[in-house]
């Protein structure tokens, strides 16, 4: 395979990491967590699609989806975070991390450790005759295909950016939620519903999560890992991009989809499975020289 | 003049008799012909037991970087595993998988520790000047990369099979399973002990005031003219040195390591009983975990009375664990033993 079909991987995974990641960097822009249990937020959605996709056609299975997850979001933060908010971003952290547990085991005890499969029908399209550039037994080029799933996949996340951008310069919600992410006293002052605007915020995550949830799930499959096998990509992608900045995430999302999937090529066969542990090579390196991302905040402290 | 009234007052110097005390106790059993029978289902007490002093190393040198320095390190198990591998690739013998080099186990437990140290150094020069909550990412990002590594990297890791053949020597010192059970858990304890009064001694100290200091103001730390990034660096790097001396001695116990013991949930399971014992405190994180792995332990004979297959029980334990963890942030913050007041939490 060449150069430019690996790239086309790596914008697919960058795409449904790029709808997830901008749901993770809201959480942690307005509410100042890092949201662990975000990777179950997508297995739940997944589930969710799934089993709508039963009795409905797949469009209104994603969008029962979404639904679904920004309900889970907003029950789980009005039970689990949102009587914490006081305490600061470690308690919260660690918080998510135990109710990352507890839902990836109930799920795994209502659904097993099988994978289930969406029922698609795919077509391939595929360029003929594009010329070979070999390096050693690389090749620079190369002939390319992408299917109808991939295609969904990047138009979901192109119509994503669209609506968010929308969302966040045209609406008054959006306006506030930028305010908040600034500096939630001085929202405050300004007459801003600063826990609307955070309900507001979990199930804006929630709709995403679901839907990153359905894409990563007819991309690869529904199973109780399939949020978590994904976290730390997204984790990366947001912090890469800037934590809190959703344009930033983005970014970060496609460098991180390119990333592992350039070193799934090139990586020999049999470590192929430290093709995600890339992503966080990533992330380290970028930690380290400089640690707030491609568009901003400051988490350095001393 | 009883022996009470000889025993020396500090909590330190009474942990350190008695670890010696253990230690010597275990060397002499284990050395005597004596042997020892363990009763049929108690032996289960035995490697639960053998796990939380293992477990207790590695809780002690977290609440040093957390409990005292205010360091979130949500990787350590990264540490413990870098002990235990480095101590099993080169102490191990003709393994059939991954890379045996056959030293003398002394040195490979020497190695393991200043090899965790070292990645302790690398890992803490690299990351401890981040927000608490980005250090608690990059230490578990580099407990994740390491995972993935041992897994993947098969030449040297042996995959997901692991490390076989490892010496075992308390094994050959004993003679039969019980006997080593028992003085493997007696030995350890007395390492847990040791551990436990160094600790004391350390953190008693005038050292352990400026540890404390930065965990509750870093800026008012610095501007009394303490260096704040040596301490911290010292405090991390204590830590990962310890986990890696526990991911030693459990890989001289068990004989085999394998990425399976090697997980976050180790990490989640000393964390959690640091928390809910109160961390800061060296007897209340013991007490934490001790709780538990008291729960695990009672899991195991629930599981029995229970009708449901052991993967669901599995499940329903991680499902209480996380519950518990939840539960304590939210209610008791400063855990179960600790002191609110000096944590400054509210509850």
């Amino acid at each position: 395979m060449g150069l430019a079909q690996n790239i086309v991987f790596g914008l697919v995974t960058g795409s449904y990491i790029a709808i997830a990641a901008i749901g993770f960097t809201l959480i942690y822009g307005i509410v100042d967590m890092i949201n662990f249990a975000y990777g179950e937020y997508l297995t739940i959605g997944a589930f969710v699609g799934f089993l709508a996709a039963g009795l409905l056609p797949l469009p209104a299975a994603v969008l029962v989806a979404m639904v679904g997850g920004g309900v889970v979001s907003l029950a789980l933060a009005w039970l689990f975070f949102t009587p914490i908010n006081e305490t600061g971003p470690v308690p919260m952290l660690l918080t998510s991390i135990g109710l990352g547990l507890v839902l990836r085991n109930v799920i795994r005890i209502f659904a097993g450790g099988s994978a289930r499969y969406y029922d698609t029908t795919t077509e391939t399209f595929r360029t003929q005759g594009i010329p070979e550039v070999p390096v050693g037994s690389f090749d620079l080029v190369g002939d390319v295909y992408v299917t109808s799933e991939h295609l969904v996949v990047v138009g979901c996340a192109v119509a994503v950016f669209l609506v968010i951008h929308g969302l966040l310069t045209r609406t008054d919600v959006g306006i506030a939620m930028r305010a908040m992410g600034d500096s939630e006293d001085l929202a405050r002052v300004r007459g801003i519903d600063t826990q609307f605007i955070r309900n507001s915020v979990w199930i804006l995550a929630g709709v995403l999560a679901g839907l990153a949830g359905v894409l990563v799930g007819i991309q690869t499959n529904v199973n109780v890992t399939t949020g978590y096998a994904h976290i730390l990509q997204i984790l990366a992608a947001a912090i890469l991009g800037g934590a809190g900045s959703p344009y930033g995430a983005i970014a970060g999302a496609y460098v991180i989809g390119i990333v592992v999937a350039l070193s799934t090529a090139f990586l020999p066969s049999h470590m192929t499975g430290l093709s995600s542990a890339m992503a966080f090579v990533v992330l380290v390196a970028v930690l380290l020289v400089k640690p707030s991302g491609i568009a901003g905040a400051e988490v350095r402290e001393a | 003049m009883s022996v009470a009234d000889r025993l020396p007052e500090g909590d330190a110097e009474r942990a350190a008799l008695l670890g010696l005390g253990l230690i010597a106790f275990a060397l002499a059993f284990a050395a005597s012909p004596l042997t020892a029978i363990i009763p049929t289902g108690l032996s289960v007490f035995f490697e639960v037991g053998v796990l939380f002093v293992v477990y207790g190393i590695l809780v002690l040198g977290l609440d040093l970087q957390y409990g005292h320095t205010g360091l979130v390190n949500f990787g350590h198990v990264v540490f413990f595993a870098v002990g235990g591998y480095t101590v099993a690739i080169l102490a191990a013998q003709n393994s059939f998988s991954g890379t045996s080099l056959g030293y003398p186990w002394p040195l490979a437990l020497v190695a393991g520790v200043i090899t965790a140290g070292v990645v302790g150094a690398i890992v803490g020069a690299t990351s401890l000047r981040l927000r608490d909550d980005f250090l608690a990412i990059a230490t578990l990002a580099a407990a994740e990369i390491f995972h993935s590594v041992t897994v993947n990297v098969q030449g040297i890791f042996g995959g997901s099979t692991g490390i076989l053949s490892i010496p075992r020597p308390i094994r050959t010192a004993a003679g039969d399973y019980d006997t080593m059970m028992i003085v493997t858990l007696v030995l350890f304890s007395g390492l847990t002990a040791l551990t436990y009064a160094g600790l004391t001694r350390l953190t008693d100290a005038p050292y352990g005031r400026v540890l404390r200091a930065i965990r509750a103001d870093e800026l008012v730390t610095r501007s009394v003219g303490k260096s704040v990034f040596t301490y911290k660096m010292q405090a991390f790097v204590y830590g990962a040195a310890l986990a890696g001396f526990a991911g030693g001695i459990f890989a001289l116990y068990n004989g085999a390591l394998s990425p399976e013991f090697f997980t976050i949930q180790v990490t989640v399971t000393v964390w959690i009983g640091m928390l809910l014992g109160g961390a800061s405190n060296h007897r209340a994180v013991l007490g934490g975990l001790a709780v538990i792995m008291g729960l695990r332990l009672f899991s195991r004979f629930a599981n029995d009375a229970v009708p449901v297959t052991a993967t669901e029980f599995a499940s329903l334990r991680l499902i209480a664990i996380g519950m518990i963890l939840v539960l304590v942030i939210r209610y008791r913050p400063a855990g179960i033993w600790g002191d609110p007041d000096e944590l400054g939490v509210d509850s």
